[in-house]
């Protein structure tokens, strides 16, 4: 164990290393009953710098856990996160957190939801505004730096809750299906606004979503994770050529990429779904059915 | 050209005759509507009451006219006596519920934010706040005296816990999420909250502002009831003993006046501490 460490750091030295996942595990005990459910079971994985990995999975397979993980916002049960080589053991100032919900504080405006990284930090406003003047003009956001959240439009919301995590200058922007609550079209608009300014600011983003082709169309590699326990089932490179447009996602070699995804999580969303069904005691089937 | 123009607009403009432009009554009464229909009914309302007292229960004793009110509230101004008894009771009143509102808010804060706190002050808190607390203010008055302070000190107990448990409440109810955004952006322990616990109880605190109000106004009249040597409540006792019915009616005017003012009061206060609440 602290052979492979040292191994994994002295690698980190000479790739380019952002963060590394070493024998990650996570169990969550349920305190009513007394047993305990592994969420995450041995994850290891290497993220390059600038790079952009997207995870997919099936529901229930730890993807948030991981995310959340990886963020200091929770503690693993064993194994470590590493960024730059170091220990993560809280909320870390080089990470951005974009949420799945925008988790926008409805009493703050947009400028200063935008700005609430650098204010927790104990910046000063006239050091850090001109940052979010330029943050706000990077996500088409700067007609609106007035306005409360309830104001604004659910794509807007979720620019807003972009720039925020951008206004701390993170070197990594992690990522929770941030899309996942828009309509379509506004989802195709956010992925295209999305790669413009990964591109501009050169950061590692980590993005989880349950959409395959969101999940092509974004990544440098793509990371199935496969359910009960959230374990890696497969990395995929994705040699797509950039700068990517929407046609991309037409083309025989996306489609066929895209079919290989969808394969390779089929059967674990079926799986989950009998899961499910068992666990809420529904329709009672035989030993030999579950096992087919 | 300019005939033909004439020729064919004529008769179109007959048989598609534009609807005027309203006029400015019109405008004024559509803009106005609400509040005149609330204005007449309250008329309707004081004209009724003007005609059955003087018409059907033809006895002052039992029913005063509200034009016996006015005359009487006028008189009463004139000599100051007016004056001075809303001056006493308004007292009692801020000083009350100004110690119950900052009691209250620190408080709860403190109730939600501490368990320790919580577990001390629970029991209490449920076993006072649903007791008619304002049952006691004979003892009060006998503790502290037919003045004034025995009724402030009536005001803020009757008031301080529906700021309280709302307090407490808006803390407890702050969106979870809200608080683990803020600890992924580095908020320390003060920031989580001073700049989410707080905020998201805003709202409640003024809910719990203007139910205190209400309490509190109750509670200064019943406790100048019980004894008292000035104020509102005085001048409803005595004006009733002596069966001075206009008196008692003008210092009952007066309550709900000050009631709905206090109100709108807080209200203004909510728009400007919580803009965001549209």
């Amino acid at each position: 164990m602290a052979d492979a460490l040292t191994l994994e750091r002295s690698a980190s030295a000479h790739t380019n290393a952002k963060m590394q996942v070493v024998n990650l595990v996570k169990r969550f005990e349920n305190a009513a009953t007394g047993q305990s459910m592994e969420a995450l079971s041995d994850i290891n994985l290497t993220v390059q710098k600038g790079e952009f990995l997207t995870i997919v999975g099936p529901s229930g397979c730890g993807k948030t856990t991981l995310l959340r993980i990886l963020a200091g916002l929770i503690e693993p049960t064993s194994g470590q996160v590493l960024l730059d080589g170091v220990p993560i053991t809280g909320p870390s100032p080089t990470l951005g957190f974009v949420f799945q919900s925008d988790n926008l504080m409805p009493w703050r405006t947009v400028w200063d939801n935008v700005g609430f990284g650098p204010e927790m930090r104990g910046e000063r406003k006239k050091d850090y505004a001109p940052r979010i003047e330029h943050l706000l003009e990077l996500v088409g956001l700067e007609g609106f730096a007035k306005y409360y959240p309830h104001q604004l439009s659910g794509g807007m919301r979720q620019r807003v809750n972009l720039a925020r995590a951008l206004a701390i200058e993170p070197d990594v922007l992690l990522m929770d299906e941030p899309f996942a609550a828009l309509d379509a079209q506004m989802r195709e608009i956010m992925q295209d606004e999305l790669l413009r300014i990964w591109k501009e600011t050169g950061n590692t983003v980590i993005f989880i979503t349950h959409q395959i082709d969101e999940a092509i169309f974004l990544a440098d590699r793509l990371l199935i994770l496969a359910a009960r326990p959230g374990r890696v089932q497969e990395l995929m490179d994705i040699d797509l050529p950039r700068p990517r447009t929407l046609e991309i996602k037409r083309t025989p070699h996306f489609t066929e990429m895209a079919d290989h995804v969808w394969h390779g999580i089929e059967r674990q969303v079926r799986a989950s779904i009998r899961h499910e069904q068992f666990a809420s005691g529904a329709p009672k089937r035989s030993g030999a059915e579950l096992a087919s | 050209m300019t005939t033909q123009l004439t020729f064919d607009q004529a008769p179109s403009a007959i048989r598609n005759p534009r609807p005027k432009p309203p006029s400015s009554f019109q405008k004024m009464y559509r803009h106005y509507r609400s509040s005149l229909i609330a204005t007449g009914s309250i008329l309707a309302g004081l004209l009724l009451w003007e005609f059955a007292a003087r018409l059907i229960i033809r006895d002052k004793l039992f029913l005063v006219a509200p034009s016996e009110v006015i005359v009487r509230s006028i008189e009463l101004l004139q000599t100051g006596e007016i004056q001075q008894h809303t001056a006493t009771s308004a007292f009692e009143f801020f000083a009350g519920f100004a110690l119950s509102a900052v009691v209250g808010v620190f408080g709860g804060l403190m109730i939600g934010t501490s368990k320790l706190t919580r577990n001390i002050a629970t029991p209490w808190i449920s076993a006072l706040y649903s007791t008619p607390t304002v049952a006691l203010s004979p003892l009060l008055i006998l503790w502290f005296g037919l003045g004034m302070w025995s009724k402030v000190i009536v005001v803020f107990i009757v008031s301080v816990f529906p700021v309280l448990v709302n307090t407490q409440a808006g803390i407890e109810g702050a969106d979870e999420r809200l608080v683990e955004t803020a600890r992924a952006f580095g908020a320390k322990r003060s920031q989580i909250f001073t700049k989410v616990l707080l905020p998201a109880a805003v709202p409640f605190i003024v809910a719990g502002l203007r139910l205190g109000i209400g309490r509190g106004l109750v509670g200064v009249v019943v406790a100048e009831l019980f004894g008292a040597t000035s104020g509102l409540g005085y001048l409803i006792t005595v004006s009733s003993q002596i069966f001075d019915m206009g008196a008692l009616f003008a210092a009952v005017v007066i309550l709900a006046g000050a009631g709905v003012i206090s109100t709108e009061l807080v209200k203004i206060l909510e728009r400007k501490i919580a803009p965001w609440r549209a």
